[in-house]
């Protein structure tokens, strides 16, 4: 019976985090390849162990996190929100007054062990009081609540000079140091180049390894959750509200803990996202970045722990992908000869009188640029996911995955 | 799923849409990532120490950027060609191609052909640091960084990495020692303008005892603003309106008209986006004030006087600002070669002021390469130090001298130029929308002014 994809044979077994043991060894397969990215050591995705790279990796990562708590909230709970970055900006002033250093702007200088958890604490503790909200409006009406806080916040983030800066100016956040209280040296620096266990390592590849574990521990809490009871009472939820309640799921308390644990990851979310850019200005928690969030979870698959990760690697990394092959096409046009430079050259423009989609040089020619181009295929993006695949790339995956398990009996 | 879905997709289509739509998100724009304009990326040359040029007298020191053996030298630029700023940041960047294209074209410096690595950060100040992070492995010095907290942001990576960077903004901190280590500010600051342009006003008219001063929020707005405070209280003028970073959002525009009608001050200084400008004028206008208007150089656009404007006669009537450089207008003999190269270029270009900073900018490049490649230090601290031995840099009148030598007070650019709408230059393609009401002007208030810090302190 062993070894039977589908079957179960306890509950255990069925409630399993990883239920094959394939799965496993991908798994592991795969986190040792992420934790090897830094040293280079496998010859086509060296690239990724450059420092620039390194920066996008993690900052996937700190999206990813703030995402798995949109997905724990909308992709589990069905209750939509528009204010995540209502709550990723509270949990960034809440680490900045307790973690930056004390001066003219609100800082204590407390350790990261304290401001960390905290940002997150401190968001979901008003995602708690927002919550109730939650239980009067649904659907809609629940987005445009939710959507009142990021201009609320954003007023509030503007104004109050003292914690934030103030509008276009921002402020300085704590960095990645590991103190046990405020002595000088940290015990562990995650910014800056130095030596672990006798190995080189670049502050980039610190960052990145302090991220992929904190992206680690919060995919196996978002995991976790699904599968308890609160995640099955989310789900109910989702699916039925009324017929939750009528099987004794207690609504009021759930749509409460549902807000107050997504807003633990925003909080959490955005007091790394501040401290890894260093400086930020209060606009940044604005409308846009919640939509991008809802993109995420819409383009990895709602509800799925697996998709989340994949669209936030997704919606991170192509705006890249998209420029350096937009360079690479550009120079095959201009150096290259055959039949596909002429396609190519329908793509790109490389000269003032040259005609294409996109363009790489400001000032002349048509085409749009590559900022633009790459909002232009996220909106495709959208719209063909909503169409042809809801379940996102996820579901993608899903059906490659089920192809390959019947091969070569595949029909 | 199939409903949350379409749910999500109506709110996220209504997001979109709310996004574009509010006020605070036009210079955000959170997931544009850059272009990249460089012809060839070419540095991968580390070599410490010195090699051999192929002209082979002279020997120069490189590193990071410069690749003699492959004859190329990489300039990186931050740029916002998709934010807020994009308006004046993309004809700043298409100076610099044309600038560089011309230099190359005679043979670039000392046979070493400059290279732009353009990069667009959107004016998000993330974008910006990641971008910095880039590049900063492949480039011999930031030819601009846009946006002062952008500036900021990557500054301590700057001090650390031991590269130069020309800030694209004219705040005044950037003259303050604990910040410009290893940047180069260029022009009168925001703060040094709005003192030159309102003691210039009252001395063209002497009936001016009352001011407005109206602002948006940020280093740009508050650093003007508190300039304009200096010149008020220098010059004994009473403040009836103080709206110092308080415009942000349409409501905000509508109370400003409202208390500048009632107020009624003589002058009103406004440093504001030209949108906002022209929003505000409007309003004011229409509720009856009848007072002159000065700016900022960046709240002014040639679209209040193009030919179909309805604020076009108001505007030439009562509207003055500052500005950092000579402009299209001028008639010196920097700003007749910079004009002759950029209609020269064989581009789509229209007269207008910004194209001149952007060769300016690539001018102050192009004079510290060429001091370090005669040092024979084409290091990235090869060239940051050259650039900070420059005691009185030229432009031939294309803008003001400068010098990056000595105490903040040497340093510190007190030149302003004042500006006057100029609707008939616009049709005849003789100005970009502004012409010069007095060139190079510096009162007698920014002649003593004794800088001892930012006017207006960032994150304070």
């Amino acid at each position: 019976m062993r070894g039977r994809p589908l079957l179960y044979t306890s509950y255990q077994g069925d409630q399993a985090l990883m239920n094959t043991t394939p799965k496993k060894i991908l798994l592991g397969l795969f986190l040792l390849l992420l934790v090897t990215i830094p040293f280079q050591l496998i010859p086509s995705i060296s690239f990724m162990g450059e420092n620039d790279w390194l920066k996008l990796l993690s900052l996937a990562a700190i999206y990813a996190i703030g995402a798995l708590g949109l997905n724990i909230l909308t992709g589990l709970a069905g209750q939509v929100s528009l204010g995540h970055a209502f709550f990723m900006g509270l949990g960034a002033y809440t680490a900045a007054w307790l973690g930056a250093p004390p001066g003219p702007l609100a800082g204590l200088g407390l350790p990261m062990w304290i401001w960390l958890p905290a940002a997150g604490i401190v968001a979901s503790l008003v995602g708690l009081a927002v919550g109730p909200t939650a239980v009067r409006v649904r659907g809609l009406y629940l987005a445009f609540v939710t959507l009142g806080l990021v201009f609320i916040g954003e007023y509030v983030w503007r104004n109050w000079t003292w914690l934030t800066g103030g509008t276009q100016s921002g402020r300085e956040f704590p960095e990645f140091e590991l103190r046990i209280w405020k002595e000088e040296e940290p015990l562990i620096d995650f910014s800056s180049d130095g030596s672990w266990f006798g190995i080189e390592l670049t502050g980039e590849a610190k960052t990145y390894f302090l991220m992929l574990a904190l992206l680690v521990a919060f995919v196996l809490f978002a995991k976790n959750i699904q599968r308890t009871r609160v995640g099955r009472a989310f789900q109910s939820i989702r699916d039925r509200d009324i017929a939750a309640e009528i099987m004794g799921v207690n609504e009021v308390k759930y749509k409460l803990q549902a807000f107050a644990i997504s807003s633990f990851f925003a909080g959490v979310s955005g007091a790394l996202l501040a401290s890894f850019v260093g400086r930020t200005i209060p606009e940044r928690w604005n409308l846009f970045l919640s939509v991008l969030f809802i993109a995420i979870v819409l383009i990895g698959g709602a509800g799925v722990v697996t998709g989340t990760l994949l669209g936030a690697s997704f919606v991170i990394l192509l705006p890249r992908i998209v420029e350096d092959v937009t360079e690479w096409l550009t120079e095959y046009v201009v150096e290259g000869t055959g039949i596909f430079v002429w396609l190519a050259d329908l793509v790109v423009v490389s000269g003032p009188d040259d005609w294409g989609i996109i363009n790489i040089s400001q000032g002349f020619g048509p085409g749009l640029s590559v900022a633009l181009f790459n909002q232009v295929i996220y909106g495709l993006l959208i719209i063909g996911f909503l169409i042809f695949e809801p379940l996102g790339l996820y579901g993608i995956w899903l059906r490659i995955r089920n192809y390959w398990k019947g091969w070569p009996f595949t029909y | 799923m199939r409903i949350k879905s379409k749910w999500l997709g109506i709110l996220l289509t209504m997001g979109l849409v709310l996004a574009a739509c509010s006020p605070s998100s036009g210079d955000e724009t959170t997931t544009t990532e850059g272009e990249a304009t460089a012809t060839t990326e070419g540095s991968t040359d580390t070599t410490e120490g010195s090699t051999d040029t192929t002209e082979g007298s002279t020997e120069i020191a490189t590193d990071v950027g410069v690749d003699l053996e492959a004859g190329t030298i990489d300039i990186g630029l931050l740029s916002d060609l998709s934010g807020g700023f994009a308006g004046l940041v993309t004809p700043i960047v298409t100076g610099h191609e044309v600038y560089w294209e011309s230099v190359n074209a005679d043979g670039g410096i000392e046979g070493l052909t400059v290279n732009l690595n353009i990069q667009d950060t959107g004016y998000v100040v993330d974008n910006h640091v990641q971008k910095y992070e880039e590049m900063k492995d492949s480039v011999v010095a930031l030819g601009h960084s846009t946006g002062s907290p952008h500036t900021v942001a990557i500054n301590d990576q700057l001090q650390e990495d031991g590269i130069l960077a020309i800030p694209l903004t004219w705040y005044s901190g950037w003259t303050d020692p604990a910040l410009n280590a290893n940047l180069l500010h260029h022009g009168s600051s925001y703060c040094v303008e709005a003192q030159n342009v309102i003691q210039w006003l009252t001395e063209q008219m002497e009936d001016i005892s009352t001011i407005g001063i109206v602002s948006v929020g940020g280093d740009y707005g508050l650093d003007s603003a508190a300039g304009a405070v200096l010149a008020a209280e220098g010059l004994g003028l009473e403040v009836v309106v103080d709206l110092a970073g308080g415009i942000s959002d349409e409501a905000s525009i509508l109370a400003a008209a409202d208390q500048i009608a009632e107020a009624s001050p003589d002058l009103v200084w406004m440093t504001l986006i030209p949108s906002i400008t022209s929003a505000l004028f409007g309003q004011a206008l229409a509720n009856g004030y009848q007072g002159i208007w000065a700016g900022a150089g960046p709240s002014f656009s040639p679209a209040f006087v193009a030919p179909d404007s309805p604020i076009k006669d108001a505007v030439t009537a009562s509207m003055y600002f500052g500005f950092y450089l000579e402009g299209w207008t001028g008639t010196s003999a920097g700003t007749e070669a910079a004009k002759e190269l950029l209609l020269g270029a064989g581009r789509d270009i229209a007269p207008f002021d910004y194209y001149l900073e952007g060769v300016l900018e690539a001018e102050m490049m192009h004079q510290i390469l060429q001091a370090a490649y005669d040092a024979g230090d084409m290091t990235q601290a090869g060239v940051l130090k050259a650039a900070k031995a420059f005691e009185d840099m030229g432009f031939d009148g294309l803008g003001p001298n400068e010098s990056f030598v000595g105490d903040p007070n040497a340093q510190l650019q007190r030149e302003t130029w004042v500006m006057k709408p100029d609707p008939d230059g616009l049709v005849a393609g003789t100005s970009g929308g502004a012409a010069i009401a007095e060139a190079a002007y510096v009162g007698s208030l920014v002649e003593a002014f004794d800088f001892t810090g930012a006017c207006y302190v960032l994150g304070s």
